[in-house]
């Protein structure tokens, strides 16, 4: 369920910090000069919406709330607010030739180490820098935003029943998620309830994508540790499951299966033998982990580095398995259940030491809770009919946000329509983005050479956080 | 089909350019045991300077354009660039949309086109294996 509440920028602060209690913090976003503070809770997802008059600032929660500094930035970029009070005026986003500088640390003995935004693997690009004593590092300044392509400006004013394989692609990583966020967005506005079978296809499809990204991350752990012959492992079988999601939606990373009004046409049409492939496929990833986390030259690289303690985690409003790693309880899945998972009590999985162990056990343990669910869904996808998606007429004006557990966290979509069907604004706040300022603080006081392994414990990503 | 083409290897950098990250999980894929292409003799590498061939990703963004130009001046000649996926192809879901350029394989006058959103792995690996014969010829 969605809600607002309108509560002007005076009383934003008292309002925020009574919503706060036992809600997961979102972030905040502007549409024009209206500003939208959201939280998720049991209930649903609530709105503080906070219209800004003309010429007026918006004040600075960041100072309070570390979380929002982020989004904050990202309002002054695109939306032309101005901050009041705010602790950093960097601007988000830049050109090749005006590159921010980063926040080194200074004194005695201090050097610094550049990385990025061009790196030695096949990965996103960033720069970071580190300021380090010796070996160990002192401050770590991430710079994002190489990716940015101003999406966001660019979705507006285009039909939003059109736009669902462009959603599906702001980022290869959580397209699943983010397709079935939209999805939900527009089935939201326009009333729209699914069937049972529908739901079931699509937590399935859900899984799924969790399930080859969790391997990756546990394959790039591994090639952190220099574990190369787990890295492999990792990759193969993460391959067998691209295969078999080509095998049940035609993509190997599942893009354009979930679409407003159900799931494609075609898709999961034989989920016995998905189920009996997935089975198999199990044995072998439950043989790969039980190896790889007895392996003790690995597990003392594992333990105690890159550790984000609890308290640190919730400043910045943390989400996903790096949340979880640290104690948090965040799970979209178990907090404001949605469709299948409404019917099938989950529970979330939990860590308390927040290192790189913590985070990875985590993932080893989400998957085989994704496999208990695929097991369960395909078996109730094979008695109930997979219907073709439901066709939707212009879907009413409105505003909506909903959120949903993708591999790497809460992924929130927020969509305004306007009353010809058109996107007023589409925004999307990712689990990354709510992250990556954990990344910066597990570094201080590692190694160097722990920064890939420390780095991969969280491997965010860049795409959907630039945009 | 000759015995020189498969005896080249490949010494790949890869370049990132506003993709969505589908066609990295794709390349990436590359090093799992059902392709493995360290068999063909094909590493990634750490440095340009040690490349011969730049795979590029992505539509091209504002804030990458330079480190992309810098990364292809900093490779020795004769150097191949492969456009891998839509978007670098100039065909890709994000190619001039907001402020994303045309393909960034079309900016670094790719050679080699590899299409797909993003391209099997199967794809990628014809792909590499035609710049390997290209980059033969420029070397003879």
């Amino acid at each position: 369920m969605y809600r607002e509440r309108t509560v002007p920028l005076s009383e934003l602060p008292a309002a925020l910090d009574e919503a706060m209690h036992g809600a997961l913090p979102l972030g905040c976003y502007a549409t024009n000069r209206t500003v939208r503070t959201l939280l998720l809770s049991n209930v649903g997802v609530l709105a503080l919406r906070t219209p800004l008059s003309v010429g007026e600032a918006w004040e600075s929660l960041a100072s309070r709330y570390p979380l929002f500094a982020y989004h904050e930035r990202e309002m002054r970029a695109l939306q032309g607010i101005e901050l009041r009070s705010s602790p950093d005026l960097r601007p988000l986003y830049f050109r090749a030739d005006a590159i921010p500088e980063a926040i080194i640390a200074e004194g005695k003995g201090v050097s610094v180490v550049v990385v990025g935004p061009v790196h030695a693997g096949i990965i996103e690009p960033g720069r970071f820098t580190m300021s380090t004593g010796g070996e160990s590092v002192v401050h770590l300044d991430a710079q994002l935003s190489y990716s940015h392509r101003a999406l966001e400006p660019w979705f507006e004013g285009r039909d939003a029943l059109a736009l669902a394989p462009q959603v599906a692609r702001i980022c290869g990583n959580c397209s699943v998620a983010r397709s079935w966020a939209y999805a939900r967005a527009i089935e939201g506005l326009a009333g729209i309830e699914l069937d049972e079978g529908t739901e079931y296809a699509r937590l399935i499809l859900a899984e799924m994508e969790r399930v080859h990204v969790h391997l990756f991350d546990l394959g790039n752990i591994a090639a952190g540790a220099g574990y190369g012959k787990a890295t492999t492992a990792a990759l193969g079988l993460r391959e067998r499951i691209n295969q078999l999601n080509h095998a049940v939606s035609g993509h190997r990373l599942l893009f354009d299966s979930i679409v407003p009004g159900g799931v494609r046409a075609g898709t999961l049409s034989d989920p016995a033998s998905t189920r009996a492939i997935l089975r198999e496929i199990r044995d072998d990833i439950v043989r790969f982990t039980d190896a790889f986390f007895a392996r003790r030259s690995v597990l003392r690289r594992l333990d105690g580095a890159g550790i984000v303690e609890e308290s640190l985690a919730r400043r910045f409003g943390a989400v996903g398995p790096s949340a979880r790693a640290s104690g948090i309880a965040c799970d979209v899945r178990a907090l404001a259940p949605y469709g299948a998972y409404r019917g099938v009590a989950f529970s979330e999985e939990r860590a308390s030491a927040g290192d790189v162990y913590a985070r990875s056990d985590l993932r080893r343990r989400e998957i085989e809770r994704s496999f208990d669910l695929l097991d369960r869904a395909l078996r109730e996808l094979d008695i109930a009919a997979l219907p073709m998606p439901a066709e939707i007429a212009a879907p009413p004006a409105g505003v909506i946000t909903t959120v949903v557990e993708g591999a790497r966290g809460a992924e929130s979509l927020s969509l305004s329509l306007g009353s010809d069907g058109r996107v007023e604004r589409l925004h999307v706040i990712s689990a990354a983005y709510r992250n990556w300022p954990l990344v910066t603080r597990a570094m201080e006081g590692n190694i160097v050479p722990d920064f890939p392994l420390v780095n991969k414990s969280f491997n965010l990503c860049y795409s959907c956080v630039d945009r | 089909m000759s015995q020189r083409r498969f005896a080249r290897s490949l010494a790949i950098r890869h370049l990132v350019c506003g993709s969505c990250n589908g066609c990295e999980l794709e390349m990436n894929a590359l090093a799992a045991p059902q392709y493995d292409i360290s068999q063909e003799g094909w590493s990634i590498v750490a440095s340009p300077r040690h490349a011969d061939l730049i795979t590029v990703t992505g539509p091209m963004t504002e804030a990458m354009r330079l480190a992309a130009r810098r990364t292809l001046e900093a490779t020795a000649e004769p150097v191949v660039v492969v456009a891998v996926g839509d978007c670098a192809s100039g065909e890709g879901t994000w190619c001039g949309a907001g402020s994303a350029g045309a393909g960034a394989g079309q900016e670094l006058k790719a050679s080699i086109v590899v299409r797909g959103c993003p391209p099997t792995p199967d794809a990628l690996r014809e792909g590499l294996r035609a710049a390997a014969t290209l980059l033969d010829e420029r070397n003879s």
